[in-house]
């Protein structure tokens, strides 16, 4: 009965699989973006507890922030609620914010894996809007969500909150790996211009 | 009990001096706890120090009254070391509250070290920023020690113009034996000491060698002279571990050994020889092969010579190596500077003899200072059988051995001039002859002898000059002479790590990364143990993008030197290069851990800092840096530039000029000063300063691009485009040079050239990185194809709003410039 039902939602789904975006680290790497998740404080509707509570001596690893945030894509969050699962980031200060990056594998979480996501950002729990929803079909890999407004321009914002409104094949509770958040480099050198191309031209951008 | 302390402070002595810490400290503690004397007191205290635990040795000094100049000088160095620096400073000069001692009182409370001494107070001062005072220090320590070069690079950094050519010279040659034992430490081995200086001489001359046991402990004045030269006598007799007697030959080709081979690490190689170069402390003649038969021929030759007319020279020699054998533990006590020790074990050896073995043939010097005549002669006499002293301590200043040279010399001027130096001072030949021992020959000679002295003083004083000249020029900024001079240094000395590390900041400081990278690549080629000039080398590999050499270096620098702050700012800036900043900023937190008075590390933390956007923190560390170092203008520089940020665009200006003050020649530095006069709408000053720059240094790309830029803003689109013509002969491949030339077409109308410049720019654009440029091209292209003119202004307008907020803010300042002529 329900490989009957597993296959139906393969045979629906696999046309339009989310495909995996670019691992974050390459873009990192390029200069024009910057991690800045490690300046936020960090929050989760929910998560199961660290296994065997009793032997902390034993350090088994949990299901919460800090799997969330570990570079780790074996380690996960795991929600222990009801639906929807909520990542809250807040930050100290209004936050220029570029690309939110989640990883999410399907091969290894199946039920688990979120399918439909919703991103809201304001200034605190209590004015959150609604800026992206997205709906992940079998993702296995990088997904990039844009955080920028109509005119391509990078949302400013004290607060990010990631809802999980739904799960694939209903699943109660969620996984989430990884999630990161960039925001767009500005030049370190004078001048409002782009960006320079060639090591001529960018040793001489700025003293050290 | 007294008896017993000698042997006991030369195993100390022994034990310091072959870096056994452990022992040294535990027998020092011994001593100490049986004798309590201030001497042994001391004794414990340099061990602890030595042994790196200046703690240790400050609060045992704390705890006990301290009132030789020895204690004082080390507890003051412990306090310093220890970051107390009021504590050191009431040491040293009295205090704030006390009346303060005047340098004069300085200089005749610690006699010979009171150049280190008013070294550590100068020190002390610049730290607590009084710089007046501490340059007044500096530059009375470098006027009694001209051979001292660290004050004299304290000086220059602190932006003092100390005339190199007024420091480093000798006044007379009087002056150069005077400052050789002021070189050493005080607790150097009297002995020779005592021949030149009365009051020590005055001590010493009642005394034979028995009761220099006695006296040693109740005379308070030249205790340490005493002390050694007694000492080494009872070692002589006592101590069974030090250098087997009666092996006289075995000893000798020992020293032998030991000696050329210094000199060769010293010297660097037999490229010293050459004519021309300034050298010192050898002479051409000398065979630069260490250790083998030529030399321990010198050796057995000349003596053999000589001892013909000489009398009884067989047992005297003898005798003289029982000297020896004394001396070797004489000298470990009297030696105090670690790396030289063979040396001085070499060349107390010889010094030995006069004083120990053969009080009654010394006594007649030592009482003839009273006469003019003989004092002269005595003096000469001195300042020559004591070169083996004198030797030791040039050593110990990286003097090349003096003995081989003497050897050689005189052996090639016996004929001519021992003769009438023999007439001219029969009491010194006889005195030789009576002494004569392996290394006494030179004393046949003692004219050339001091000549020898003299010019090797003079040859290294002119290289003192050279560099110092190199390093003043090179610390008020002007680069290119700094290169020029120290380029201009003999092939042996330009190609050390020093010199080398020099220039390649020097060319840092230019922006002429490329050369620099090729000077501080040779630098580890050499010199692979080096970490000084380090952090600039890896600053130069992180503009140029060299990551993988960067991280070799990091690496090699971390895994070799834990404890310095070099190791960790190029270990910062390794991950700065790829982009990690949270792990950058936490090495240069180490750097700044390990070193908290290391400028450059606040800086490179405060730009790591911006680059991760948190600026308040940044200005702290920039202001760290300042405070660390006020002529520190990378840091000035660091403040400007978040000011600039910040667009405080006159706030940015002044820093920018602050740092511009202190490093004038920098046209990255006129460039930025440049562009912020133009943000605060100075046009025209603007394109002064960036002419001055590009004057300054033609080859760099920036200042053009800028003056390009503000011309363009100021509708002179012509002479904008003919600069960045001239800019895309130098760097032909900057996509951004064609994206301001796109601009420039579209301003005249030419739009298939304008979208032709854009879309270069888009090729030369290889990583993507600007999609600016691209949204900037479509932005700005489809409005201008169809608009009418007469509607453009209104349109535009809107245009440019939508458009700047669209991109990624980083253009605004052009388009603010674009919209400026609506």
């Amino acid at each position: 009965m329900e490989s009957i039902k597993e296959m139906n939602i393969f045979k629906m789904t696999t046309p339009n699989k989310t495909p995996p975006g670019a691992d974050p680290k390459q873009l990192e790497r390029t200069g024009t973006v910057r991690e800045i998740g490690s300046q936020a404080v960090w929050s989760l509707s929910s998560c199961k507890p660290e296994p065997g509570i009793g032997f902390r001596t034993l350090h088994l690893p949990g299901f919460g922030v800090d799997q969330l945030r570990d570079d780790n894509l074996e380690t996960y969050w795991q929600s222990d609620g009801s639906q929807p699962h909520l990542v809250n980031i807040q930050f100290r200060r209004k936050t220029t914010v570029k690309t939110l990056c989640i990883y999410a594998d399907y091969k290894s979480d199946e039920s688990y894996t979120p399918s439909k996501i919703s991103v809201r950002v304001g200034n605190n729990f209590h004015n959150l809007q609604e800026i992206r929803q997205l709906e992940l079909v079998e993702p296995s890999g990088w997904i990039h969500v844009p955080l920028t407004d109509n005119h391509k321009k990078p949302t400013r914002t004290f607060m990010i909150q990631i809802a999980v409104l739904a799960n694939h094949q209903n699943g109660r509770d969620t996984h989430m790996r990884q999630i990161k958040i960039y925001t767009p480099v500005e030049e370190s050198s004078i001048g409002k211009f782009p960006r320079c191309t060639t090591i001529d031209f960018m040793m001489y951008r700025s003293i050290r | 009990m007294t008896v017993l302390q000698e042997p006991v402070q030369a195993a100390i002595w022994q034990a310091l001096n072959h870096y056994a810490y452990r022992d040294a400290v535990f027998l020092a503690e011994r001593l100490y706890a049986e004798v309590h004397s201030e001497e042994a007191l001391f004794l414990l205290a340099t061990c602890y120090y030595r042994s790196g635990k200046a703690y240790k040795a400050y609060r045992l000094l704390k705890g006990h009254s301290c009132t030789t100049p020895q204690c004082k000088y080390l507890l003051a160095k412990c306090c310093v070391d220890l970051s107390k620096l009021a504590e050191g400073e009431q040491i040293l000069s009295g205090g704030v509250f006390n009346k303060q001692k005047s340098h004069d009182d300085i200089v005749t409370e610690f006699g010979d070290s009171a150049c280190f001494t008013l070294s550590l107070l100068g020190h002390v001062y610049c730290k607590t920023d009084r710089l007046a005072k501490g340059s007044e220090c500096y530059q009375k320590s470098l006027s009694l020690n001209p051979f001292l070069w660290s004050p004299f690079e304290s000086l220059c950094e602190i932006g003092e113009k100390p005339d190199p050519d007024q420091t480093f010279k000798l006044t007379s040659i009087q002056n150069f034996s005077n400052c050789l034992p002021n070189s050493c430490t005080t607790l150097v081995s009297n002995h020779s000491l005592s021949h030149r200086q009365p009051e020590t001489v005055l001590t010493e001359t009642p005394q034979d060698t028995i009761e220099l046991n006695r006296l040693n402990l109740e005379s308070s004045n030249s205790k340490y002279s005493l002390n050694t030269d007694s000492s080494y006598i009872d070692s002589a007799v006592i101590s069974p571990d030090t250098v087997p007697l009666g092996t006289g030959t075995s000893i000798l080709s020992k020293q032998v050994q030991n000696k050329p081979k210094t000199g060769r690490s010293l010297l660097g190689g037999p490229a010293a020889l050459s004519p021309l170069t300034p050298s010192f402390g050898i002479l051409p003649l000398e065979t630069p092969s260490p250790g083998d038969g030529s030399y321990l021929q010198n050796y057995t030759n000349t003596p053999s010579v000589i001892d013909v007319p000489s009398t009884g020279a067989p047992t005297k020699k003898s005798v003289a190596r029982i000297g020896q054998t004394g001396t070797k533990s004489v000298f470990s006590q009297s030696g105090n500077s670690r790396e030289v020790t063979p040396i001085l074990v070499a060349q107390t050896q010889s010094s030995g003899p006069q004083t120990s073995t053969t009080p009654q043939v010394l006594s007649p010097t030592i009482t003839s200072p009273p006469n003019a005549l003989p004092r002269r002669s005595s003096r000469l006499f001195t300042s020559d059988s004591s070169t083996t002293k004198e030797n030791s301590k040039k050593l110990k200043m990286k003097f090349p051995p003096k003995i081989p040279n003497r050897k050689t010399k005189s052996k090639t001027n016996k004929g001519g001039i021992t003769q009438p130096n023999i007439n001219d001072s029969l009491e010194i030949t006889k005195l030789d002859s009576s002494i004569i021992s392996e290394g006494k020959i030179s004393t046949f000679t003692p004219q050339i002898q001091a000549f020898n002295l003299q010019k090797a003083a003079a040859g290294l004083m002119s290289l003192l000059r050279e560099m110092g000249k190199g390093y003043l020029a090179l610390c008020s900024y002007n680069c290119k002479e700094a290169i020029n001079i120290l380029s201009h240094l003999p092939s042996h000395h330009y190609n050390t790590g020093w010199v080398l590390c020099q220039i390649g900041r020097a060319y840092f400081e230019l922006s002429e990364y490329m050369q620099a990278e090729r000077i501080f690549s040779e630098v580890r080629r050499i010199e692979n143990y080096r970490v000084e000039g380090m952090e600039i080398y890896s600053t130069t590999l992180w503009h140029l993008q060299k990551d993988v050499a960067l991280s070799v270096l990091s690496k090699d620098l971390t895994d070799m030197d834990k404890n310095s702050p070099e190791a960790w700012c190029a270990a910062g800036n390794c991950f700065s290069l790829q982009r990690e900043h949270d792990i950058a900023i936490k090495f240069f937190q180490r750097a700044i851990q390990v070193d908290p008075n290391y400028a450059y590390a606040y800086t490179l933390l405060g730009h790591e800092f911006v680059l991760t956007e948190e600026l308040d923190k940044a200005l702290a560390c920039f202001r760290n840096a300042i405070r660390v170092n006020p002529r520190h203008y990378n840091a000035w520089y660091g403040l400007g530039m978040i000011y600039y940020k910040q667009e405080k665009f006159s706030l940015a200006e002044m820093h920018f000029q602050k740092a511009l003050d202190i490093n004038p020649q920098s046209s990255v530095l006129l460039c930025h000063i440049g562009v912020v006069q133009h943000a605060l709408k100075k046009s025209e000053k603007a394109l002064d300063t960036l002419n001055k720059a590009i004057v300054i240094d033609p080859k760099n790309p920036l200042c053009k691009f800028h003056r390009a830029s503000v011309l363009f803003a100021n509708e002179k689109y012509k002479s904008a485009l003919q600069e960045l013509e001239e800019l895309k002969q130098i760097v032909p491949k900057e996509s951004l040079v064609y994206f301001l030339i796109g601009k420039v077409y579209k301003k005249l109308g030419q739009t298939h050239l304008a979208l032709m410049n854009f879309s270069w720019a888009m090729d030369l654009d290889p990583k993507g990185a600007n999609n600016q440029i691209k949204e900037a091209i479509d932005k700005r292209y489809l409005p201008d194809d169809e608009e009418p003119i007469t509607q453009e202004e209104q349109i535009m307008g809107t245009d440019e709003s939508q458009e700047s907020s669209m991109t990624d803010a980083d253009d605004t300042q052009l388009h603010a410039a674009e919209s400026d002529e609506f």
